[in-house]
């Protein structure tokens, strides 16, 4: 394997027990998810040196199952973005079955549609936290990437579920069903109809908006019928995404001091000019950007986040609606003339992510699909967004989609 | 000008909780250091935090024992500053949806008349890790000790509603007192396990503004606070008797000199949500069931025990100021018709003897029995004071009972009158000066009379009767 593709690789032999769901298939991860003893860099020198002390539940419940953890990839800076990323490549190599990785902002769908395999983001809650090491924790989660839904059933049906060491999850019961990934495929009521909002459709360039519409002209042929759905605040994604996401990482990423682990700058006369410059070294430009962003609207522009968030709920309380009236939404994940992968700035980064973030501001679950919008030989990826904690529905909608091309 | 003082008072107290507030780390400040720490306490990179309902639960008994409306929904900010002992950046408080608002506590201000003072909010929030500033030969060295971070604290807001020390210090002792009741905090300023910060403002006499504020940390006793604040209203006066403005900032007392130093400006940093500790949410029905465990309250006991047993309103307070001895004193007065002797003698006798012997309510080898029959002896002039404290001695090292003691000492105290009546015509033969001097009008004579009585009988007569058998042979 790679060092261009790998940051880590884990020399163990494998050791699945007999029998197990996952036996034989192989996952690589991104050094930002714990694995017990692996350095856990999360691509910044804030964390320089740092090693992973316990596994996260994620990484657990995959080695549990029989899984194995080949690696970790090259990841952007605390995930925001792709940045310097080499998720997708890991499967575009066949070095693994699975890659996770963190969905910020729509970090599993983009790589996915780039390399033009499955990516899925699950509601938020539903795939404990624990061990992940993170930027925005109310918008991100684990992504799973793979070339054929199978692969991602099996692994969400053995990540997904209750963690007591995640209060941001819901209790799973009675009251509230995990959904059931076994019978994903199994789907006893086909989806008829799918949401297509009309706010989005404004935003594509010519060309993607014909390869979008002729998409779903397609679905409508097949018995899928598009329903024009409105969502008021659309326009408002990215920077509600921004404000909030910004202002969220500023206070996560406030624990990078360079005192227990990471680059500390020689030279400081006191602790205050210590934590100053190792922070000035160790981040580079679009994450520094971000947090002296989300510092901003801490110290100096409160009422815009409070703002951001009542759009926020008002965007999810709009989305609900949505999804009320249509089996699922459906988006395109990639701008045609946009490389996700050489941003280099905040903006660049937004802009190569214009479907994606509106999932991570409402949780809700999401996914992308290769080869179904295709502009110039670009794959914009069919990206479908499903109502909240019915994963399992929205995988066998895919699996349905998919069938019938 | 005559100016009136405008107090506020902000108190941290420390819950008794057996762990951390968002982890399962031993509450125990004061273990070795970092010994009780965890990837949680110590914000490790991918950690969660957990929260503790037991935090939760005593943090309630708090707010309900304080008469807050405790609110169904509440939730976590972060308070974002930067500083080595506080690693993640933010502490975690509650500050746009806290725990409890409103409530208050009653005290009886400088003129004996009942006062209430209200509350304005209580929310949780969680300590902060403890710098030790050392040197390393010439080097200055800071470490940090990570036992206290996370611990859990309730913050109590009051509003502007003091006027001078006496409130301020009256309202400390009143909320301590009910607090401990609650079971949800030790209270102890010494120990710092209740920290103290006055806000303090003047403003013209019969005016109603609310004016600039100093803040003042630093008060390590609840003597402090009061005179702390005489000093911050005495140095506030000067200075706009001399036109000087008062300006925002925190001053620290120092309480060698007894008197308080301006400190350098803290920042004060911005609140955000945070988004990663759920809300809180309290049923009525869940409140319910804490309430139900909440006992009679201290002011509650006070109002009953002058009622129920006839005390005075001090001695009232003195018996309920703790629950243990609230409950010890009513223990004892069960089967003695004279509560207000024991409640005098509890205050004035079983608890300096108690304190001496460092023992608390919770061990005292003298069980309420005991120390009603004492009591109870000492109320039917069987024996008198000073055998009554020599025998409370004895009941510290012993389980008989007082009567057993005052037998076997011979304590039993004289009070028959055919005794008494030789033991006075013995003496009044041989103090004739005495009785002369008694008989011409020196009343101070008496004493010398019956002292002397007292000795003949080697202390055991009764001195009350002594004094009636002479004035009816003296006449």
């Amino acid at each position: 394997m790679q060092e261009t593709i790998f940051s880590y690789v884990d020399t163990a032999p494998p050791c699945a027990p007999e029998n197990s769901t996952l036996k034989g298939l192989t996952v690589a991860v991104q050094p930002n998810l714990s694995v017990r003893g692996w350095p856990t860099r999360a691509g910044s020198r804030a964390l320089e040196g740092f090693t992973a002390i316990e596994d996260a539940t994620v990484v657990a419940r995959l080695r549990l199952a029989g899984a194995t953890i080949k690696g970790a990839t090259h990841m952007s800076e605390l995930g925001l973005g792709l940045t310097g990323g080499t998720e997708a490549e890991v499967l575009k190599n066949d070095d693994a079955d699975i890659v996770i990785i963190t969905d910020t902002m729509g970090e599993s769908r983009v790589s996915a549609c780039a390399a033009g395999v499955f990516g899925f983001k699950p509601s938020y809650g539903i795939v404990s936290r624990f061990g992940l090491i993170g930027l925005i924790p109310s918008m991100e989660g684990c992504g799973v990437l793979a070339k054929n839904l199978a692969d991602i059933s099996r692994v969400i049906g053995v990540i997904a579920g209750n963690d007591n060491r995640d209060l941001s999850m819901p209790e799973f019961g009675s009251e509230l069903e995990l959904p059931d990934f076994s019978h994903a495929f199994e789907a006893k009521e086909p989806a008829r109809s799918c949401g297509v909002i009309r706010q989005c459709l404004e935003t594509m360039e010519k060309d993607e908006k014909s390869a979008f519409e002729a998409a779903i002209s397609t679905l409508a042929k097949r018995g899928i019928k598009p329903i024009e759905v409105s969502l008021e605040d659309f326009d408002m994604v990215r920077t509600v995404h921004n404000i909030i996401g910004a202002v969220e990482a500023s206070s996560s990423a406030g624990k990078y001091d360079s005192v227990r682990y990471g680059h500390r700058a020689t030279g400081s006369k006191n602790w205050n000019e210590m934590y100053l410059n190792s922070r000035a070294e160790s981040f580079g430009m679009p994450v520094k950007s971000y947090l002296f962003q989300g510092a901003y609207f801490q110290h100096e522009n409160y009422n815009a986040f409070v703002d951001a968030s009542r759009i926020r709920r008002r965007l999810s309380a709009a989305m609900e609606q949505a999804l009320a009236n249509a089996d699922f939404l459906i988006l395109p994940t990639l701008r045609k003339s946009i490389d996700p992968f050489k941003a280099g700035t905040v903006n660049e980064i937004y802009d190569s992510f214009p479907w994606t973030p509106i999932a991570n501001i409402t949780g809700h679950p999401a996914i992308t699909l290769p080869g179904m919008i295709t502009c110039e030989d670009i794959d914009l990826g069919m990206q479908l967004i499903g109502p909240r904690f019915k994963d399992a529905t929205m995988l066998s909608t895919a699996a349905q989609l998919k069938e019938n091309t | 000008m005559a100016y009136e003082a405008v107090i506020g008072l902000e108190i941290h107290a420390q819950l008794n909780c057996t762990s951390k507030m968002f982890c399962d780390c031993p509450n125990r400040p004061g273990d070795d250091p970092n010994t009780n720490i965890c990837p949680i306490c110590l914000w490790m990179p991918g950690a969660v935090p957990m929260f503790s309902m037991e935090v939760l639960e005593k943090a309630i008994l708090a707010c309900l024992g304080l008469n807050c409306k405790v609110q169904p929904q509440s939730a976590f900010d972060q308070k974002v500053y930067y500083y080595p002992d506080l690693p993640k950046g933010f502490q975690l408080s509650q500050h746009h949806m806290p725990l409890a608002k409103g409530g208050y506590v009653e005290i009886v201000d400088e003129n004996k008349k009942p006062l209430r003072l209200s509350l304005h909010h209580v929310h949780m929030e969680e300590d902060v890790a403890k710098l030790v500033h050392e040197t390393e030969g010439r080097v200055p060295i800071s470490l940090v000790d990570f036992n206290r971070a996370g611990t859990p604290l309730i913050e109590i807001v009051t509003e502007p509603c003091m006027r001078n020390p006496h409130d301020a210090m009256e309202f400390l002792k009143t909320l301590r007192r009910e607090i401990r009741y609650t079971g949800s905090a030790d209270c102890s300023m010494e120990q710092g396990t209740m920290r103290c910060d006055a806000n303090i403002s003047l403003r013209p006499e019969g005016s109603d503004a609310l004016n600039t504020k100093v803040e003042i940390k630093n008060m390590n006793s609840i003597h402090h606070v009061g005179d702390a604040i005489a000093y911050e209203v005495k140095r506030q006066t000067e200075s706009l008797n001399k036109g000087e403005p008062i300006v925002l900032h925190t001053r620290l007392w120092n309480p060698e000199k007894r008197i308080t130093t301006a400190m350098r400006a803290k920042a004060e940093g911005p609140c955000v949500p945070d988004p990663v500790v759920p809300q809180i949410v309290v049923t009525d029905e869940w409140l319910k069931k804490i309430a139900a465990r909440l006992p009679e309250m201290s002011s509650r006991k006070i109002a009953r025990f002058v009622t129920q047993y006839g005390l005075m309103h001090d001695e009232a307070v003195q018996m309920s100021s703790e629950i243990e001895l609230s409950e010890y004193f009513e223990a004892v007065v069960k089967n003695i018709p004279s509560p207000r002797t024991a409640s005098s003698w509890i205050s004035t006798q079983l608890s300096p003897a108690m304190k001496e012997r460092g023992y608390d309510f919770k061990d005292l080898p003298v069980t309420p029995a005991q120390f009603s029959g004492l009591i109870n002896m000492l109320e039917k002039n069987e024996i008198n004071s000073n055998s009554a404290r020599a025998v409370l001695t004895k009941l510290f090292e012993t389980s008989q009972t007082p009567e057993a003691i005052v037998e076997q000492l011979g304590f039993r105290q004289v009070s028959d009158t055919d005794a008494l009546e030789s033991i006075v015509k013995q003496v009044i033969e041989k103090n004739p000066s005495a009785v002369e001097n008694y008989k011409n009008g020196n009343k101070k004579s008496m004493g010398f009379l019956i002292g002397q009585s007292m000795n003949l009988s080697k202390g055991k007569a009764n001195p009350k009767r002594l004094q009636e058998i002479f004035k009816e042979k003296l006449i």
